[in-house]
């Protein structure tokens, strides 16, 4: 099976250039312009997390863990030592991936799957924030004001949006690249039933260490831009809600779906947004129960999420 | 397989021809902008109103002092336009709020803060409440040039080199001061001495800052600090910390809760017996307010707290205030009420400063901070400092009010209802504070 | 700090996390009851006792009733309540993936803090005098009135559920369907029927445990969290089938995290987290599973 096929590349092209399109469009508002690099941000998250939690099935609660753990590796990296974070951000993916490794090889060792693995990482995440605020204070540490693309800190919005946009296409193409490949194969019948994979010979544990790997390393690199965004860290950014949505967006958009999950994250972050930002004021908390709502919809109503949905569209397209 | 071929160059050509004129309106709107920025108004004579941004924690944990801001900001608005004429060194302008939510994280509150700046061109914004949303959103008013006074009292935030940023309340290390100098006060008056005493606080940056002002001031005259506890707000058993209280026995507790977290620590240590010679709270969160009243009941009873607005300051226009905010919304105005009442009526009389130095260019960014710098109001001459715990509302260099100060409220039984009365450093009418607390 | 007093100090914080203990037990019996028997992974556990709580200080300051008392009153309308919603959420997502599950109990976990929030606002609610809101000393020891008795009635509750799974029909059903629902199927068991009582059980056992926390401190829409969590790190502690199981697996977890205050305040849930991993690693059915 090709890897890279020509529909494939072609749905690429036409994404990017609606992104641009996009990204043209805004860079007029700074209001919208932060907005829509927010929300690509947001979709690159959930893109990554498709690889373990669409690919090979594993609830994997912890993202927002490994994000602020490599941005903030990253970030002292360069507030300390001086490394410019274009480097830094590798650095800061190795540890992230490190720590998932370090936990993941006696977690999948001794078996530990299903729900009992999504608390497990939820509370990961829990432990790490009480450790980082015990040893970091309560403090928000800045990043230094220096500007320029070696530090991953561009001046206007719309070059940030750029630079996501650049990762997102790399994560795309990552996803594209493993479902196509013989480890998407085991993996997705990991996914399937573990069980009978394991019988068939499949290295069940490697293969899961390694989209373990490969998605916390991302996650750990463009945990960074989420500080700029932030252009502050604390023991705050191991959010465990965080968390839960980016795997609530990979789920509502199709598990194993790249072009779902996308459309997931993006659709609901604008969404959510735009109810917080016109109706936050009138009753506090109706853009988060809107919110809650739709999820609870989604979920009973059509589980395949909006993968489903590009299907049904896809097969019309087809007649 | 063929149909499905022939149908794809067509939607092709449709995305194509929308991502063109996307982008071309994109590029319109561009380039339109590169104009004199909106901020600088048009040398056309009249202003018609002056539209001020603000910024509060509308949903999430601090949902309750960002409602009770707004509630404050209207009212002021309605007195500024309607009693007062609006500003009448800009012609009667009027002043107009809007309101946005900060969310629950910092980059909510940087959202909020752009689509004030970008959609609605305000020249001053105030808030955000909560200190860390307000480190964001300073960023971007800094940037942009747009004043920001803020509510937000970590002491940080006036260390950051900004130089439109402007604050009146009390910053949080003076409210740790304060509390420290209250206690010590009525030591001295009832001839009673303190030696040692425990601190504990919630973990945030603010309830830390405001500890670690106590405990310099502590320190500073002389008194023991036996420990420093810090907790998180959200801890659901309080009974370890009072456990090892009772057993440091200190003279004094200085405590900086949240609110959950003071009554529990309130009923915990009545629970148990606690009763050093006197528990005073800092940081205007917990134990007098009524809220905390109704949960705790006589749990809190004696406790104190410090603000950054005394409700039962004597002076005319606060009076007034206070009682046009209790007809209004059916309670009294705290600490996020009474910090907006002082800080838009600064902001007026800062319009009409620079209506009168800068008759040409009012709105301007450096005209209004020069306005800002050279204001100094007192209780004869301005509405603002009638307002103000200490009466003085004078900016230093770095954006702090020169003559910050708190007020103490105690809880106390009048007339069999606990009731929140002002004990330091002018006690309300009738009322002294009630020191040591009776039983030790 | 002399040896005599870090000895008082851990003892205090032993009998504490005793007490605590105990508490989390009742906490933690609903989400065990409904995971164990319908196999139901519940995210807003936590913030069905929240809207419970409230539930219990509406009643309590209208009718001027000790929160005990005004427990005792929503009990039964839980039940119903419960009936209710397995029909409507619950059973729509018996047996769809465990991701769908946890997103669909997400989002009720949204609706009701957000109605928490419209309803009630952010401060906290308490009620001012309960009954139990003293302590004495038992020689250098605090006794919490509240503490104590919250964990006798979590233990006389526990002890009368641990009966009725025993003795009676429908407990025996429940515990056939917990450890094997096609087996149950084919004894002619309805396990609709059990499903149905077992959230509506389960509710009543939340109510149990809203009532015992509005006598001890207050709630606000954001209580939820707190107790989620732990709920599921003494389900997976414990394994599922045994209430004595669950009973001193929350023990364990009760004295763990008062314990680890001692340390430091801050830290006091990280220790209960790490016990959990560590728990997860060596015995993922938990210590006392039957299945």
């Amino acid at each position: 099976m090709e890897l890279f096929n020509r529909e494939i590349l072609l749905a690429l092209a036409i994404f990017e250039i609606l992104v641009l399109g996009l990204g043209f469009a805004l860079s007029g508002n700074s209001y919208l312009m932060l907005l829509a690099a927010q929300v690509l941000l947001f979709a690159v998250f959930v893109a990554t997390w498709n690889i373990i939690g669409g690919l090979t099935g594993q609830l994997d609660l912890a993202s927002s863990a490994y994000m602020a753990l490599g941005g903030i590796t990253t970030s002292l990296l360069w507030m300390r030592l001086g490394v410019p974070p274009l480097l830094g951000v590798f650095a800061g993916g190795a540890v992230a991936m490190g720590l998932a490794v370090l936990i993941g090889l006696p977690t999948f060792r001794f078996g530990v799957k299903e729900v009992w693995y999504a608390l497990m990482t939820a509370s990961l995440v829990v432990i790490l924030n009480n450790l980082f605020r015990y040893t970091m204070g309560p403090w928000d540490f800045y990043l230094p004001s220096k500007w320029g693309l070696i530090y991953l800190r561009p001046r206007t919005y719309f070059e940030l949006f750029l630079i996501i946009d650049v990762v997102l296409v790399i994560v795309i193409l990552v996803n594209v690249y493993i479902s196509n490949s013989k480890i998407g194969y085991y993996l997705r019948s990991i996914r399937e039933d573990e069980l009978a994979s394991e019988s068939i010979g499949i290295d069940t544990r490697s293969y899961k260490l390694r989209a373990l790997a490969i998605y916390s390393f991302i996650t750990g690199a463009a945990g960074f831009l989420q500080i700029v965004i932030y252009s502050s860290f604390s023991y705050r950014l191991f959010d465990t809600s965080l968390a839960i949505s980016i795997a609530i967006m990979g789920i509502i958009g199709g598990l194993g779906s790249i072009s779902g999950s996308i459309a997931s994250a993006v659709i609901f972050r604008t969404l959510g947004e735009y109810l917080r930002s016109s109706l936050g004021g009138v009753f506090p908390g109706l853009d988060l129960l809107l919110y809650g709502i739709m999820l609870i919809i989604v979920g009973v109503l059509k589980p395949e999420g909006l993968a489903g949905l590009f299907n049904q569209v896809r097969r019309w397209l087809g007649k | 397989m063929a149909s499905k071929r022939s149908r794809i160059p067509l939607i092709i050509a449709i995305i194509v021809v929308i991502a063109v004129i996307a982008a071309g309106l994109g590029y319109y709107y561009y380039t339109s902008k590169l104009s004199p920025t909106p901020t600088i108004t048009p040398t056309t004579p009249k202003i018609e109103k002056v539209v001020i941004g603000i910024v509060q924690p509308l949903t999430g944990n601090y949902a309750i002092f960002g409602q009770e801001a707004v509630n404050a900001a209207k009212l002021v608005v309605d007195i500024i336009n309607n009693e007062l004429g609006g500003v009448r060194s800009l012609g009667g302008a009027k002043l107009d709020i809007v309101v946005e939510d900060a969310g629950t994280s910092p980059e909510s509150a940087r959202l909020a803060a752009e689509k004030l700046i970008s959609q609605y061109h305000v020249p001053i914004i105030y808030g955000a409440y909560i200190s860390r949303f307000t480190l964001a959103m300073g960023t971007v008013t800094e940037q942009n040039k747009v004043i920001l006074v803020t509510d937000a009292l970590v002491d940080d935030l006036s260390r950051q080199g900004w130089m439109y940023f402007f604050r009146v309340a009390p910053q949080a290390s003076s409210h740790g001061v304060s509390a420290v100098d209250f206690v010590l006060d009525e030591a001295k008056a009832h001839n009673v001495t303190i030696r040692t005493a425990v601190i504990i606080n919630e973990d945030s940056i603010f309830g830390t800052t405001v500890s670690n002002g106590a405990h310099l001031e502590l320190a500073k005259k002389g008194v023991e600090v036996l420990a420093h506890i810090s907790y998180p707000y959200d801890i659901t058993d309080m009974s370890p910390i009072v456990d090892q209280i009772k057993r440091l026995n200190p003279d004094i507790i200085i405590a900086i809760p949240y609110f959950s977290d003071g009554v529990l620590f309130a009923k915990t240590a009545k629970a148990a017996g606690l009763n050093p010679v006197f528990i005073a709270g800092a940081g205007a969160c917990g134990f007098t307010d009524p809220d905390s009243i109704k949960a705790a009941g006589d749990a809190v009873l004696y406790y104190t707290n410090t603000y950054s607005y005394n409700p039962a300051k004597p002076t005319d226009w606060n009076q007034k205030l206070v009682k046009e905010f209790e007809r209004r919304y059916g309670k009294m105005p705290t600490e996020a009420a009474g910090e907006m009442f002082y800080s838009l009526f600064t902001i007026y009389e800062a319009l009409e400063k620079a209506g009168q130095m800068f008759p040409d260019d009012p709105l301007n960014p450096d005209h209004l901070r020069q306005a800002f710098l050279s204001l100094d109001l007192s209780e004869s001459n301005s509405i603002a400092a009638q307002l103000y715990p200490t009466g003085r509302i004078k900016f230093a260099p770095n954006g702090d009010n020169l003559y910050a100060g708190t007020a103490v409220l105690q809880v106390q039984l009048i007339n069999g209802t606990l009731t929140p009365v002002v004990v330091w450093p002018q006690p309300q009418a009738g009322v002294q504070a009630i020191f040591p607390r009776p039983g030790t | 700090m002399t040896p005599l007093d870090l000895l008082v100090a851990v003892v205090q914080q032993v009998v504490d996390g005793v007490f605590l203990g105990l508490f989390y037990a009742i906490v933690a019996s609903g989400l065990a009851l409904i995971f164990g028997v319908m196999d139901i992974i519940n995210f807003a556990h936590g913030d069905l006792i929240m809207i419970s709580a409230y539930f219990t200080w509406l009643l309590s300051m209208n009718l001027n009733l000790d929160p005990l008392l005004s427990m005792l009153l929503t009990l039964p309308i839980l039940f119903l309540i419960g009936l209710g919603i397995q029909k409507g959420l619950i059973n729509p997502v018996l047996g769809k993936e465990p991701l769908i599950q946890i997103a669909v109990t997400v989002g009720l976990g949204f609706v009701l803090q957000n109605i928490a929030l419209g309803y009630f606002k952010a401060e906290p609610k308490g009620y001012p005098a309960p009954l139990f809101s003293g302590g004495f000393n038992l020689g250098p020891f605090v006794i919490y009135e509240s503490k104590l008795v919250s964990a006798m009635v979590s233990l006389a509750v526990l002890i009368l559920l641990s009966r009725f799974l025993a003795k009676t029909k429908l407990g025996l059903a429940m515990r056939a369907v917990t450890d094997d629902r096609a087996s149950a199927m084919l004894m002619g068991i309805n396990v609709g029927r059990v499903y149905l009582l077992t959230f509506a059980i389960g509710m009543v056992l939340i109510g149990v445990a809203a009532g015992l926390w509005m006598e001890m401190g207050q709630v606000t829409p954001y209580l939820g969290t707190s107790f989620s969590l732990v709920s599921w790190v003494a389900v997976a502690l414990a394994g599922l089938g045994s209430i004595q199981g669950l009973i001193i697996s929350a023990i364990i977890i009760g004295v763990a995290q008062s314990l680890g205050s001692l340390i430091s305040p801050s830290i006091q849930m990280a220790v209960v987290y790490l016990i959990f991993f560590f728990i997860l690693w060596f015995k993922p059915r938990g210590l006392f599973a039957r299945r």
